[in-house]
């Protein structure tokens, strides 16, 4: 069962992996330029996170699309909703274990 | 793969070589690296030009910024010392909450930051085939190819990278530490001069603060993999982002910065007083009174 989870975690971890990455080396390259809270690559990485590589990837789109300079920004948070997983310390998504509960 | 890119890349190429013939039409050899360089930077030209209405509307939401300046420096006393990531979160939030709420951001949004690496990543395609003398998918023809991947500049190929001969590779020398040079000075500009004292303490200032002296890494690296046609609008866009920031951070600042302040005191020797909308946006002064002396034990109290 854990190994079946861990391969349907697979494609969202790839696009957290490449999240972080983003976040870590290429983020910092443009200083705070978002106007939302939390920031368009914090939201895709919780959307990621939270709905997958598929959802969250559009839903990421939308939100970048949204983040223009004609928008007024403001709050806009993920919806937490794990269920079957867990959200490790590096940010992560693994199969939840029974002490993680 | 469907090409995603072709709507990109077609436009490049039309740009390129609209400025190519103009260049040409006006004198310039069709062949020599200068002309090509010169039409990178006419690319780099019509982009950013493109851009400025965006950059425009970004410095009007910035003068609202004026009048929420009161609520955000309470805000910001509120929040003073403490630098917990819950705090930090909250603060963000609130300020981003009061943002909305005079439809001020000083924060530029992501799209077109995002959008232009489409279009740096397309001019990486387009200069790639180029170099291998095949056409584009538009008006850069087979001949006008074969021009491109043959022009050189001081014995250098633009379509060469560091790889290439001696002369490419201090060329492409010469450009990074001009690339590194002009990334560096605006990004010095925005931390030092226009953020305002809240932001400057920030994890994430921290981490900026680091890949200051990360770039010239990776221009670096880079260089082995981007031609230097690549290059030259990368330096060209790099060195409009400076003057506009320069423009931008001198006359229209941050309100709470150490920009906006110097802009004040130019203004005040100059004599030229405020402008009447701006007077009236700005915060009531407040009422002077003189401090108390306080006791050392006391004043520890009230941090």
């Amino acid at each position: 069962m854990t190994v079946l989870a861990s391969v349907a975690l697979m494609p969202r971890n790839t696009g957290i992996l490449f999240l972080l990455g983003y976040r870590k080396f290429v983020s910092p390259l443009y200083g705070d330029v978002c106007r939302y809270h939390p920031s368009c690559s914090a939201y895709g990485l919780g959307q990621v996170q939270q709905r997958g590589l598929l959802v969250g990837s559009v839903l990421t789109l939308w939100r970048i699309a949204r983040c223009n300079p004609f928008s007024n920004g403001g709050l806009d948070n993920v919806v937490l909703r794990n269920t079957w997983f867990q959200v490790n310390r590096l940010g992560f998504t693994e199969p939840k274990t029974k002490k993680g509960l | 793969m469907p090409d995603i890119l072709w709507p990109i890349k077609w436009a490049i190429e039309a740009i390129l070589v609209a400025f190519h013939t103009l260049f040409s039409s006006i004198g310039f050899p069709a062949e020599a690296g200068l002309t090509w360089i010169l039409s990178i930077i006419g690319l780099v030209v019509v982009v950013r030009s493109a851009m400025i209405p965006v950059f425009v509307r970004q410095i009007k939401s910035q003068r609202n910024m004026l009048v929420m300046q009161p609520e955000l420096q309470a805000l910001q006393k509120k929040f003073k010392g403490k630098t917990d990531p819950e705090s930090r979160q909250k603060f963000a939030a609130e300020q981003m909450e009061l943002y909305k709420k005079y439809k001020a951001n000083p924060l530029s949004s992501c799209m077109p930051l995002l959008l232009q690496m489409p279009i740096f990543g397309g001019l990486f395609v387009v200069l790639n085939e180029a170099q291998k003398s095949a056409p584009g998918v538009g008006l850069l023809t087979q001949n006008l190819a074969t021009l491109f991947a043959n022009a050189t500049v001081f014995g250098a190929k633009l379509s060469d990278n560091f790889n290439g001969n001696t002369n490419a590779k201090v060329m492409a020398a010469v450009l990074i530490i001009l690339m590194t040079a002009s990334q560096f000075i605006t990004q010095r500009q925005i931390m030092a001069k226009n953020q305002n004292p809240a932001a400057m303490n920030s994890q994430y200032a921290q981490t900026q603060k680091i890949m200051l002296y990360v770039f010239p890494l990776i221009f670096a690296v880079s260089s082995f993999a981007f031609p230097l046609g690549v290059m030259w609008y990368w330096l060209a866009s790099n060195f409009w982002t400076m003057v506009q920031q320069f423009v931008v951070i001198r006359n229209m600042p941050t309100p709470g910065s150490e920009a906006h302040k110097a802009r004040e005191q130019r203004l005040a020797k100059k004599g030229k007083a405020l402008t009447v909308e701006e007077i009236e946006q700005l915060p009531e002064p407040q009422k002077q009174q003189r401090a108390q002396p306080v006791s050392k034990t006391r004043a520890k109290k009230t941090r």
